[in-house]
């Protein structure tokens, strides 16, 4: 049971704490209620840009990362579909040194011209790290677009291509700042070595001068839905074959959320996995497979993914893929399975909540879904999962007209 | 409305001293010591089994770490599906793991399950029998594994690194090629498990809230097991480092060229140890580091740079990494040879002393939060005979060393005509 304790100020910042006396540290995370898919399209991979961008100093603090280092700190963030995140740890007693520094790049930025030009550079280079200089980087760029044409998911947070970070000018970046960058846009938490009045009278005192800002209200193209399956084959030259294929879902409150993660559990959670035991150790059609649901707030994807074996056809390991997804659809040999990946999604909540900084992402999530108590109960909902449940919405989900399949070919004869 | 408030630092204290909770040290019926480390809110423990049965063991590429890994691949007991669905049911992560001096597993597990969970470990670790079938599609899967590594610049250029130097001869050193994966066989395996995942090689740390039947259930499961000490126990022979320090390798198309600078060093259980971590940390451990300051925060060269000190058994070694586009690479190297050259000639300022002996002392409270953390720091003292003394010194270290230390250090550590040199890409 992690007990919380939650307030809100005057200008719409919302506040989780937790304490945890164990530890001699604090977490603070404070995510921001924008991601990839409040992009422009002409202007992709801008929020992930932009968090590049805090951390080249605020108003009246030249430089994030220092005085965080200076008092033992040590912090990061992430971007993705629905959210930007920023979080830190610190040791207790200069916990106020972190409010000083979030409070004051949430009330301005410094903008400069030479902080976009170097950090435009960073990003480019980490495009280029991660998904052109990887074998099958490109692999879930091509998938994004195939499986959305209207939402925004349909381009990834790093953006659709490098030429619209390449362009990205400072009235634009102020621009997506006063939009999006605000108290009332904004989820903190804090987690840890802090008590409740502590967090109160700090949060109050740093974050509460902050004025609300007009945000824009979300209003994103409904992806339409599927009805045809469809299909997309790459050449490359990598040393193997490569399947992907994925399925839309609904969205991450939808009633149905728990049932898919324990499906796509079924299939891949654990190396006892039912694609891993059959597709990989029995029938050798894999080298290795993976399947794992998005948990993205509109509706996202179950994603399958595996790379195949020598001389393997690729049709052929397409359709085995199938036949244990359809397998699902009847329910077969599905009792003990069922406690099976229930017990092991219980210790695998348990063992992330041995850290407190899981502790505080989790918190401002749950908050941003609207119920914070989910980091209480979400073992319940997984564990209400029954075994109908799995037939029928596999049935529902799991079918061809909801599919998008990608044969990632190797050009290399020897393959 | 507070809106007069002043918007400047607030008090900033001393960062409380680290204090890691002790030790104790219990031994099994069959003398096989036992490290219990209390500590943490949940029910749960981390329970680790550490052999010194790594890659320095092994005759073949490849040996030491094919057995580790055909451990859970079935027993006397259970088929390998058996005993991955058993972990599974009972909700327990294993980690195999095979690094240079040690393999062994790591399992973390609800309190609740310890029994069945020491019953399962017997059998992966005492018990295997290294299958025919599992042992081939085990060989052809790693295959390609390693056939899709070898197509990351990153991988090519740490392997050809360790490779030049520690020796293309030396198990710290040696590269794997295509031809390795089928010079095994579950013979040879056997053999390997049988000389070096003995009783008398292996130690136990266990850490979480530690059940009270734990040593009971330990004794009943493993401290009944006798082996012969029968693993040669020669001293391993010295890794060498090879003539020629640069070395380029051709990957066509990659966008990025990976670059690794550095060489063989001190290990942990060198006096310098503590006080070239500092150096590493000032010159490219952590954010603020005088590389990333350098070659992402100015130049937007890279997404990352860093650098780092490690220790093995008989040696340790260093290495500066990143990954930058084939038209910066000179550059990188050069500002890379100007740093360390800055750090030999010039001491280090009073104000980046007190960041990185801030950041540093932070970093060592985060070492020790939590039992799983204060598992891994304990581990990699113990295993070069240190115990939580280590810590301490570097503690002190962190809070001592001045300049000038630092930039004798740099130029006793980072010679710069000692250091190795590879990159990996277009050029």
């Amino acid at each position: 049971m992690i007990k919380h304790s939650r307030f809100s100020l005057d200008n719409g910042l919302r506040v989780l704490v937790h304490e945890d006396k164990s530890t001699p540290l604090v977490a603070m995370n404070l995510l921001y209620d924008v991601g990839s898919r409040d992009e422009d399209p002409e202007m992709t991979g801008f929020a992930h840009l932009f968090e590049h961008l805090m951390f080249g100093g605020s108003v009246n603090i030249p430089e994030y990362d220092l005085p965080l280092q200076m008092v033992g700190g040590e912090n990061n963030a992430f971007t993705n579909n629905d959210i930007t995140n920023y979080y830190l740890t610190i040791p207790s007693e200069n916990i106020e040194t972190a409010f000083w520094l979030e409070s004051d790049r949430m009330l301005g930025l410094d903008f400069s011209q030479k902080n976009l030009e170097t950090q435009k550079n960073v990003v480019i280079e980490e495009f280029n790290q991660r998904y052109l200089n990887q074998p099958y980087g490109d692999a879930i760029l091509k998938l994004k677009s195939l499986a959305y044409k209207v939402h925004p998911y349909r381009w990834p947070t790093i953006g659709m291509d490098i030429s619209h970070i390449e362009k990205a000018e400072l009235k634009q970046v102020k621009k997506f700042y006063y939009s999006h960058y605000c108290p009332n846009n904004a989820v903190l938490s804090l987690t840890g070595n802090i008590s409740h009045d502590t967090a109160f009278n700090l949060t109050r005192k740093w974050f509460g001068p902050i004025e609300k800002r007009e945000v824009k209200e979300r209003s994103l193209p409904v992806e339409p839905m599927q009805n045809e399956e469809r299909r997309l084959t790459i050449e490359k030259d990598v040393p193997a074959d490569a399947l992907y294929k994925v399925w839309h879902i609904g969205p991450r409150m939808s009633d149905d959320y728990y049932t898919l993660d324990l499906i796509t559990d079924l299939l891949a959670g654990g190396d006892s996995g039912r694609l891993n035991t059959k597709l990989v150790r029995e029938m050798k059609l894999f080298s290795e497979i993976n399947a794992y649901i998005t948990s993205d707030i509109d509706p996202g994807l179950i994603i399958i993914h595996g790379r195949l074996m020598k001389d393997v056809d690729m049709r052929y390991a397409d359709e085995a893929v199938n036949e244990v997804v359809n397998n699902l659809k009847n329910g077969k040999g599905l009792k003990d399975e069922m406690e099976k990946v229930k017990n092991k999604f219980e210790a695998s909540t348990v063992f992330s909540y041995t850290s407190i900084l899981n502790k505080a992402v989790n918190l401002s999530i749950y908050e941003l879904l609207g119920n914070p108590e989910l980091i209480n109960n979400e073992v319940d909902s997984y564990r209400k999962v029954n075994k109908e449940k799995v037939v029928e919405t596999s049935g529902r989900y799991l079918i061809s007209s909801n599919c998008s399949t990608i044969y990632y070919k190797s050009t290399r004869k020897d393959k | 409305m507070m809106d007069n408030l002043q918007r400047i630092q607030p008090p900033v204290f001393p960062v409380e001293k680290v204090i890691i909770p002790e030790t104790k040290m219990i031994r099994l019926n069959n003398n096989v010591p036992v490290y219990l480390i209390e500590a943490g809110t949940e029910d749960i423990m981390r329970l680790e089994f550490t052999f010194r049965a790594g890659q320095v063991k092994e005759n073949f590429p490849l040996l030491a770490s094919t057995t580790n890994m055909m451990l859970t691949e079935g027993s006397q007991n259970y088929t390998s599906e058996e005993l991955y669905r058993t972990l599974d049911y009972y909700g327990a992560f294993l980690n195999l793991s095979c690094d240079k001096d040690r393999a062994g597993m790591v399992i973390f597990l609800l309190n609740k399950h310890v029994k069945k969970i020491l019953e399962l470990s017997r059998e992966i670790l005492f018990r295997p029998i290294f299958p025919d079938n599992e042992f081939h599609s085990l060989m052809k899967k790693r295959l390609r594994w390693f056939l899709v590594n070898r197509e990351k610049v990153q991988n090519l250029a740490m392997d050809q690194f360790l490779e030049s130097i520690f020796g293309k001869t030396h198990p710290y050193g040696q590269q794997v090629t295509e031809t390795d994966f089928s010079n095994l066989s579950p013979a040879l395996l056997n053999d390997f498990h049988s000389e070096y995942y003995t009783i008398d090689n292996m130690a136990i740390i266990i850490s979480g809230k530690i059940a009270e039947n734990t040593i009971d259930i330990l004794n009943y499961s493993i401290g009944d097991i006798s082996s012969p000490k029968n693993h040669p126990d020669l001293r391993s022979k010295k890794p060498e480092g090879s003539l020629e320090k640069k070395i380029h390798i051709i990957k066509p198309g990659a966008v990025q060229s990976a670059i690794r600078i550095g060489s063989a060093t001190i290990n942990k259980r060198h006096h310098d140890y503590p006080g070239l971590k500092i150096l590493d940390s000032i010159l490219g451990g952590y954010f603020g580091s005088r590389l990333m300051k350098n070659i992402r925060e100015e130049k937007g060269y890279t997404y990352g740079i860093s650098s780092g000190v490690s220790s093995l058994d008989l040696t340790g070694y260093k290495v500066i990494s990143t990954d930058v586009r084939p038209k910066n690479c000179q550059n990188v190297l050069n500002e890379i040879y100007k740093e360390i050259k800055l750090l030999q000639n010039e001491p280090v300022k009073k104000s980046e002393m007190e960041l990185v002996r801030n950041y540093m002392t932070g970093e060592m409270l985060r070492m020790f939060d939590g039992p799983f953390a204060l598992a891994e720091s304990f581990r990699s003292a113990w295993e070069f005979g240190l115990d939580n003394s280590y810590y301490y010194r570097l503690a002190e270290k962190i809070r001592s060393i001045d300049p000038y230390e630092i930039t004798e250090l740099a130029r006793t550590y980072y010679n710069i005509d000692g250091l190795y040199e590879v990159t990996v890409g277009q050029r």
